[in-house]
C-alpha cells in the first residue's frame, strides 16, 4: 500500500523536496531570491527549480514548501490574478496580492497547502517597497527589514539579522541577499544547488543566476 | 518488462510504457491497479482533445494536463500512487522534452531519471556517462550500461528492458536491452 | 446494579502511563575563534527550559587548564556532571604526572569520555578551546558521543544554525570572490562575536541576557562581559 503517513507530520512535509526564499527592502527597491535545488528527501532530482515567479511588472512571490504545492499554489494564484486584471482592467498591488493569497490559503485552512510564501514588490503608483511573508494558512508578516522562507531559515536569519542594512542601494541590496542567501544554505542539505536573485528597481528588475558550490 | 509482486515474477514481458499521443510516451511505476489506470485515463483523454481538437497536445501541454489531474486526485478521498516519466518530441519547436513527475504531483523538466531501486544504481551510472548531445546508438549503449549494473549489483532479477526511441519521425521500437555480465 | 457499571467504568479506564524523559533542553549558545596566539571563547549567559528562563547570568565557559577552557551547552544537568568528571580527570592526571595536561591530551580525553557514554549520552555540545604545544589557539568542536573535529572556529548549541554561517562568510570568506580571509586578530575576534551574539539574540528566544568572553593568551587569560536583550 503506498505510505501516506507522511502528509500527516507538518514539519516533514514541509522539508521533503527542500528550498528556501528570501526578500529584503532596499533604498525604493527590493530584491528576492530563492535557491534551485528541488529533491525528494536526501536524492537531488533537479537543479533548475526556480520558486521565485513574476506575477507582475514589479511583483514577484516566491513559494517554498511542498514542490507539488508550489506549482499548484502558483497556477491557482496566477488563474485568479489574470480574471482580476480582466475585471479591474488594472494590474494586481503588492498588498492585494498578499490578500489574494491569504484568500487561497485559508480556504484549505484544515488541509493546508504546504507553502509558506513570500511576496517582494514595488507599489505600481508610488513605488513603495513591499516585503511580506505568509505560514501555510495565509497568516501574513509585514516587516521593515527582511523575511525568510523554507528549510533553512533559521540560518537565514542569522545572516539577514547581521547583514541587512537600512536604506541600501540596489547594488548593495544584491550582495547583501545573495550572501545571506547562499552562506546560509550552504549549511543545509536540503537548499542549494545554485541560486537566483531579482533585485526590483523603479524603472527595471535585474535577475542574476548566482554561481554556487554543488554539494 | 517484469511484473512483481511481492516475492513473485508474475509476467515477464510487461509493458509499462503508454503511447499518448503520435509523438509521446509515459512510463509508468507504482501502486498494480493505479498504475493502468491512470494512465490509461490520461492516454484517452489525450485522444479526445486530439478528436475534439483535430491538433494533438503538445508534451509540455500533456504533462501539465497529467499533472493537473494527478494533483486534483491527490486531495481527494482515493490518491493514485503513480510515479511517472513522460518523453515526448515536440514538431512545431523541434526539440525532445523528458518530464519527471511523483506521485505527489510535483514536475520538473529532466535529462534523464529513473524511479524506485533500479534509480539507485543507474542514476549513478547516468550521472558520469550521459551527455546532452547524445545519439540514439550512444543512448542506447547507455541504457544497457545501466542494466547491466542493475544485474550486477540488484538483489532482484530484472534481466529485459523495453526501448522506445521519440523522435520526428514518430515512436520506434528498438530490440530490448538485456542485462549482460556476472552478478557480482 | 448501578455500582455495577461504575465498577466497570473505574476497571475499563487505560492504565495511567508515567513518562519520564532522562534530558532537558536548557538553550545556551557558545562560540569560539582562534588566532596565531591567542583563543577566545563565549557563551550567552541565559539560562533557560522552554519558555521559562532560568538564569540570567549563568557562564557556560569553564577553566579546566590554565590554557584549556570547555563551553558546553545543552543538558544543564549532564554539563555539570561532564565538567564534574572531567575536573576529577585532569587532577588524577596531574597527581600521576605532576604537570598539567595539555590541550591536546585534554581534547582527546573529552572526545574518549564522551563516547564512554556510547548508548546513554550527555545531552551536550562542547566546545573545547585552548593553546596547543606550540602557543596557538586552537578549537575542538564535539558531538555528543565524542566525534572530534579540530577547527579554526565554531558555534555550538541554541543559536548555531544561525551563527555558523555567519562565521563562514565572516572568517573564510567563503562565496565572496577577490576576497582573502582575514587575518585573525583579538579586535576582529571580539568584534564577530559581538554581532552574532546580538544577532542570536534577536532572533532566538534561547539566547540573550549577556555575553561572556574569554580570551585566552600565553600571559594568561581574561574575561569580559557584554549586555544582551533580556526580553
Amino acid at each position: 500500500m503506498p505510505d501516506f503517513s507522511e502528509i500527516f507530520s507538518l514539519q516533514s512535509i514541509l522539508n521533503y523536496n527542500g528550498g528556501c526564499v528570501v526578500a529584503m527592502r532596499g533604498k525604493n527597491c527590493v530584491a528576492i531570491a530563492c535557491d534551485l535545488r528541488f529533491g525528494v528527501q536526501a536524492q537531488t532530482i533537479s537543479t533548475d527549480f526556480e520558486r521565485v515567479f513574476e506575477v507582475g511588472p514589479h511583483l514577484y512571490i516566491g513559494l517554498p514548501g511542498l514542490a507539488t504545492d508550489t506549482q499548484t499554489v502558483f497556477q491557482r494564484l496566477q488563474f485568479r490574478i489574470k480574471m482580476y486584471e480582466m475585471r479591474e482592467g488594472r494590474r494586481v498591488k503588492p498588498r492585494t496580492l498578499m490578500a489574494m493569497v491569504q484568500n487561497l490559503l485559508y480556504e484549505r485552512r484544515f488541509g493546508p497547502y504546504f507553502v509558506e510564501p513570500v511576496i517582494a514588490g514595488l507599489h505600481p503608483t508610488t513605488k513603495e517597497p513591499y516585503i511580506c511573508a505568509l505560514d501555510l494558512i495565509g497568516c501574513e508578516c509585514e516587516p521593515e527589514d527582511f523575511v525568510v522562507s523554507g528549510t533553512c531559515s533559521e540560518s537565514l536569519y542569522g545572516m539577514c539579522e547581521t547583514t541587512w542594512r537600512e536604506d541600501m542601494e540596489p547594488d548593495d541590496l544584491f550582495e547583501c541577499i545573495s550572501q545571506s542567501l547562499v552562506n546560509a544554505f550552504d549549511r543545509d542539505a536540503l537548499s542549494g544547488w545554485g541560486a537566483v536573485v531579482h533585485v526590483i528597481e523603479q524603472d527595471k528588475v535585474t535577475t542574476r543566476y548566482l554561481k554556487c558550490r554543488q554539494d | 518488462m517484469s511484473h512483481l509482486q511481492s516475492i513473485m515474477v508474475q509476467k515477464s514481458d510487461d509493458d509499462k510504457m503508454h503511447q499518448l499521443s503520435s509523438n509521446l510516451i509515459m512510463a509508468v511505476s507504482g501502486e498494480a491497479g493505479d498504475t493502468t489506470q491512470f494512465a490509461e485515463y490520461i492516454a484517452k483523454n489525450i485522444q479526445l482533445y486530439k478528436m475534439r481538437n483535430g491538433y494533438e497536445l503538445t508534451p509540455s501541454a500533456a504533462v501539465h494536463f497529467t499533472r493537473h489531474t494527478l494533483a486534483t486526485h491527490l486531495r481527494s478521498r482515493e490518491p493514485y500512487f503513480v510515479n511517472l516519466l513522460m518523453g515526448g518530441f515536440d514538431p512545431d519547436s523541434n526539440t525532445s522534452e523528458l518530464y519527471y513527475m511523483d506521485y505527489l504531483a510535483a514536475s520538473v523538466p529532466v535529462k534523464y531519471y529513473a524511479f524506485g531501486y533500479g534509480g539507485m544504481f543507474t542514476l549513478a551510472v547516468m550521472d558520469k556517462d550521459y551527455r546532452p548531445n547524445m545519439n540514439v546508438d550512444e543512448a542506447y549503449e547507455l541504457l544497457k550500461k545501466c542494466a547491466n549494473e542493475i544485474k550486477r549489483r540488484f538483489i532482484i532479477n530484472l534481466p529485459k528492458f523495453r526501448v522506445r526511441v521519440i523522435s520526428k519521425d514518430g515512436i520506434k521500437e528498438l530490440p530490448y536491452v538485456v542485462a549482460e555480465g556476472e552478478a557480482a | 446494579m448501578a455500582t455495577e457499571v461504575m465498577e466497570v467504568g473505574d476497571y475499563m479506564r487505560d492504565p495511567r502511563k508515567h513518562h519520564f524523559s532522562p534530558y532537558m533542553d536548557n538553550g545556551g549558545t557558545t562560540v569560539a575563534i582562534a588566532g596565531d596566539d591567542f583563543v577566545m571563547v563565549a557563551s550567552d549567559l541565559r539560562l533557560s527550559r522552554g519558555f521559562n528562563i532560568f538564569s540570567r547570568e549563568q557562564s557556560k565557559i569553564f577553566g579546566l587548564t590554565p590554557k584549556t577552557m570547555l563551553a558546553s551547552t545543552g543538558c544543564w544537568a549532564d554539563v555539570l556532571t561532564l565538567n564534574k568528571v572531567l575536573q576529577a580527570r585532569l587532577t588524577m592526571y596531574s597527581h600521576e604526572h605532576h604537570d598539567v595536561m595539555s590541550t591536546t591530551a585534554v581534547a582527546q580525553l573529552l572526545s574518549t569520555m564522551l563516547y564512554w557514554r556510547r548508548f546513554f549520552p550527555y545531552y551536550v555540545s562542547n566546545i573545547l578551546v585552548g593553546l596547543d604545544e606550540e602557543g596557538k589557539g586552537v578549537v575542538y568542536h564535539y558531538d555528543p558521543v565524542g566525534h572530534m573535529e579540530k577547527l579554526t572556529y565554531s558555534a555550538a548549541g541554541a543559536s548555531v544554525s544561525q551563527i555558523q554561517p555567519l562565521l563562514d562568510n565572516q572568517i573564510d570568506a567563503l562565496n565572496m570572490k577577490n576576497v582573502t580571509p582575514p587575518k585573525m586578530t583579538k579586535e576582529l575576534a571580539h568584534q564577530l562575536i559581538h554581532d552574532a551574539f546580538i544577532s542570536a539574540a534577536e532572533r532566538d528566544i534561547n539566547t540573550g541576557d549577556g555575553v561572556i568572553i574569554h580570551t585566552i593568551t600565553k600571559e594568561g587569560t581574561s574575561e569580559e562581559k557584554i549586555k544582551l536583550r533580556r526580553d
